[in-house]
């Protein structure tokens, strides 16, 4: 369908001034097309040089970067080499951006409607009201409900999701030949993940613009794409149609991308509660007003119920402000206002956190880092301490050398392992992980996860694993609980709960998911946008987004029933019998 | 509306805790009015009568009830110094010359570090930040009595653009009063701009590389589009809280250079009552000034809502 090339990228070279007139090369000689009407995928790690690309064809490049060799073409005419006003003719008009960060990538104190009727007032010469009138139709063509009232609200009032869709409105409304979409989804929920793909399918299908759509998840690019072109240490390593890449993969490294996830099948696991929760409720409190005695406290996780076995890996997930970090900051003890029943079975529960990037003190060495915890306890022999660094560091895959070097000179994997022998360093039985691997790139991600099932199956480690990412989550797991705003919906074996979800959430999480196996139709995903209830209300906390809502659902609190058998229960919190197969 | 009431509310607060920690302070120091007027050879009768003629002898709790009833009415007293002077008739001619004196400065400093703080960010590391830089670090290390005797040397004895020490009370001719007012002005606004010049420019350079002013570029902005259109308004709201401080520190402490022009201002009576012991003035100009900071951090507080809708909602 493409026979025309709109744009044409030929022996792209840049690079960033390395002090001493060296250069440092990020993009080495790079070649492709993209066709008209045609989305074509970029592939690779962070670092690959997939975001350099994107900006250098819209002209954002940073002032130091130096362009060294090449041409990108728009319709046949250099547009790498020309000045800055007519490279601003060509921003916003034949090409647009959708950028990772929804929540920082609109001005703070700029209406929406001024922010999307910008890209108007800059390139045409149309009227206030018709601008006005094109902003709203921009607005409802991504989805988003009442413009009127949108336009006079400010970035701060929206979600994440809505924040993109105005993005996305922005991109659309100069009608460009080109959108590029650097990590569109990255920052987003799985649902909300879901949507935004379905919409920008609808515009390319409904515009016949061209999108270049860049990503490190492979399955969000076979998703959506047409022809993906895979990038590491920039350079291109293998471009084609999606299927040849993703089913018959050339290169090393695009085998390595899609090399499937760890798995753990450690089936023999015991029956015995390690970590006991019953009816537990915690507590946020919002400041208290001056004046008035009247303190708000506010019940952000609600009658938690669950056991974790000895020697298990258990799945927590949902979406977030769902509760799942709330949870562990109250098993680690950081979150103390709580009100039920807690037992941690003698544990201290160590965490590992998300960011590997923030979470270790840029100021002290690695060596430093991990000896606190042994200080803390009271070992005040140094040459033991030091040992047992030097032990967990072997344990974790790293060597005694690291001891010695900063969290800056360390890769985020390599951070990660840090972070997770923080976690070993006093030989406790009970880790919780927290979103552990979601800031890592695709391939790192699967060598952390390797390491936490090694320490799970050699020192018989308990894991609490956090997660949005219901791929890993099916993979590591041995039971899983889905909470929703604050409260466990469902709970069951991973297997039984894959194969049957039966809460309309759990439902709704799984058909956003995007697999390795290929789906015919996606863009059935309802496009729902409802402000949650409060925490606080007895009704069925899911109504507002339930597809199978109905008026009983609203009398009366929901109690978790068991559908499955007494051996292995599958708990649910949904009034409603839905057929399995529904 | 309930905002304005509640900031309303902590404004009298702040006031009568000010008043209590003033009044207590004098009751503590040493010495009082009657010995200040009369000297340390006045004989004991003579004091106390001075004293009981003050109300000095009353304790100390009946004293400020007495005095806060009065205040309220906006009566603060008879001045213990200047005689046949009521506190706040003496207060009514000395308070517009220091306010207008900051408010003269406060336009100054504004006019002139926008642009220059605009300009240093816009080509920072190159040629005019540099300029800028340096004449700002030079400028911010003179005192500013020391630049006032040398603007009163230059442009009073030198070019005699204005009269030293020819103050004129705004009273009788307001724009006389302005135009002598100038230099001190000046003078209290050339160390401040210095800093007002540097904060807005770290203010503009960390806004600049936030993702929305890329997303800003990407619409096909100008450089200058983007700074005036989308970084501008971001990069003020922590230079509204500092202009905010720097006019406290203006109202408050510009008594220095009240000295050096001979401008009948606050700082000068608040210098003399206090070596008086001139305690119903000092209480009444310490009230005031108070007064003075609590309101502009009122008004900042409004400027800021209309300048960053995050904090109109929450």
């Amino acid at each position: 369908m493409e026979d025309k090339t709109l744009i044409s990228v030929r022996d792209l070279t840049v690079g960033f001034p390395a002090g001493k007139g060296d250069i440092h090369t990020v993009l080495d000689h790079i070649n492709f097309d993209i066709g008209q009407g045609e989305i074509v995928g970029i592939v690779g790690e962070s670092g690959s040089g997939k975001s350099m690309t994107a900006l250098s064809i819209m002209g954002l490049l940073s002032k130091d970067a130096v362009i060294m060799d090449g041409t990108v073409e728009l319709r046949g005419t250099d547009i790498l080499n020309i000045d800055h006003e007519k490279r601003r003719k060509i921003q916003g008009d034949d090409m647009t951006m959708v950028f990772q960060e929804p929540m920082t990538s609109l001005n703070p104190v700029m209406r929406i409607g001024d922010q999307v009727g910008e890209v108007l007032k800059l390139h045409t010469k149309l009227h206030d009201d018709e601008i006005e009138r094109r902003v709203a139709e921009s607005l409802l063509s991504v989805g988003l409900k009442n413009p009127e009232e949108l336009m006079k609200s400010y970035p701060h009032q929206l979600s994440g999701g809505m924040r993109q869709r105005v993005m996305i409105a922005m991109a659309i409304i100069n009608q460009p030949d080109l959108i590029i979409c650097d990590e569109p989804t990255t920052a987003l929920d799985v649902t909300v993940q879901a949507q935004i793909l379905a919409l920008l399918k609808k515009i390319h299908r409904e515009k016949k613009c061209s999108i270049l759509f860049i990503s490190h998840d492979l399955n969000v690019i076979k998703e959506i794409c047409q022809r993906v072109i895979v990038m590491y240490h920039g350079t291109i390593v293998e471009q084609g149609s999606v299927d040849e890449v993703m089913y018959a993969p050339k290169h090393d490294y695009t085998r390595k991308l899609i090399a499937s996830m760890p798995e753990q099948l450690s089936e023999n696991i015991s029956k015995d509660p390690l970590i006991h929760v019953k009816d537990l409720n915690i507590y946020y409190r919002t400041a208290g007003k001056i004046f008035t005695s009247k303190k708000d406290r506010m019940v952000y996780v609600k009658d938690l119920s669950f056991d974790i076995y000895k020697g298990e890996i258990f799945g927590l997930v949902g979406e977030s402000g769902c509760g799942k970090t709330t949870v562990a900051k109250a098993l680690t003890g950081l979150n103390t206002d709580i009100e039920g029943t807690m037992d941690l079975g003698g544990t201290m529960p160590q965490m590992v956190f998300q960011d590997p990037f923030s979470s270790l003190n840029p100021a002290m060495k690695i060596g430093k880092i991990l000896e606190e915890p042994l200080k803390l306890a009271g070992v005040k022999n140094k040459t033991e301490r030091r040992e047992k660094v030097n032990e967990v560091l072997q344990e974790i895959g790293l060597d005694e050398s690291f001891a010695g070097r900063y969290a800056r000179e360390l890769s985020g994997g390599q951070r990660q392992r840090i972070a997770i022998g923080l976690a070993l360093m006093r030989g406790e039985k009970f880790i919780i992980a927290d979103e552990p691997v979601s800031a890592l790139d695709v391939t790192v991600q699967s060598q952390i996860l390797k390491l936490l099932i090694r320490l799970h199956k050699e020192r018989g480690l308990t894991i609490l694993l956090i997660s949005h990412d219901l791929n890993i989550v099916r993979h590591m797991c041995n039971r899983v609980v889905v909470m929703y705003l604050g409260r466990i919906v469902e709970m069951a074996d991973v297997n039984e709960l894959y194969d049957n979800p039966m809460h309309p959430y759990t439902r709704m999480l799984f058909e956003s998911i995007l697999t390795d196996k290929k789906k015919t139709d996606t863009d059935k995903i309802t496009v729902n946008e409802v402000r949650p209830l409060k925490r606080d209300q007895e009704m069925c906390a899911f109504y507002g987004r339930c597809r199978y809502a109905q008026d009983k659902c609203q009398e009366k609190a929901l109690e978790l029933r068991n559908i499955g058998t007494e051996e292995s229960p599958h708990l649910l919190r949904c009034c409603l019998r839905i057929a399995r197969d529904e | 509306m309930k905002y304005v009431l509640k900031k309303f509310i902590s404004l009298l607060i702040t006031l009568f805790v000010i008043s209590i920690l003033t009044f207590t302070a004098f009751s503590v120091i040493p010495g009082d009015a009657a010995l200040a007027k009369l000297g340390i050879d006045a004989s004991p009768e003579a004091i106390a009568q001075l004293q009981e003629q003050y109300g000095l002898d009353k304790p100390i709790l009946e004293r400020y009830a007495d005095w806060a009833i009065h205040a309220l009415q906006g009566d603060f007293g008879q001045s213990f110094n200047y005689s046949r002077m009521s506190v706040s008739e003496l207060l009514a001619t000395r308070l517009p010359v220091t306010i207008i004196l900051a408010v003269m400065s406060l336009l100054i400093i504004v006019v002139i570090s926008l642009p220059l703080g605009m300009l240093s960010a816009k080509f920072s590391g190159k040629w005019p930040d540099v300029v800028i830089n340096q004449t700002t670090q030079v400028t911010m290390a003179i005192p500013s009595f020391f630049l006032g005797i040398i603007l009163t040397v230059i442009f009073g004895i030198g070019l005699k653009w204005f009269q030293v020490g020819g103050y004129v009370s705004p009273d009788k001719d307001f724009w006389g009063c302005v135009r002598y007012l100038i230099f001190p002005a000046i003078a209290v606004a050339i160390p401040k701009i210095a800093m007002v010049v540097k904060f807005i420019r770290n203010s503009v350079l960390s806004e600049i590389n936030k993702d929305y002013v890329r997303t800003a570029y990407s619409k096909g902005n100008d450089e200058n589009q983007v700074l005036y259109g989308h970084v501008l308004r971001n990069a003020m709201i922590p230079v509204i809280t500092f202009l905010a401080m720097v006019v406290a520190e203006i109202l408050t402490g510009s008594l220095v250079i009240e000295q050096v022009f001979n401008i009948p201002g606050m700082g000068r009576l608040l210098i003399t009552s206090i070596s008086n012991r001139d305690f119903p003035v000092v209480q009444a100009s310490v009230i005031y000034i108070t007064a003075v900071v609590v309101v502009i951090n009122f008004i900042v507080d409004i400027i800021y809502q209309l300048a960053d809708p995050r904090i109109r909602t929450s």
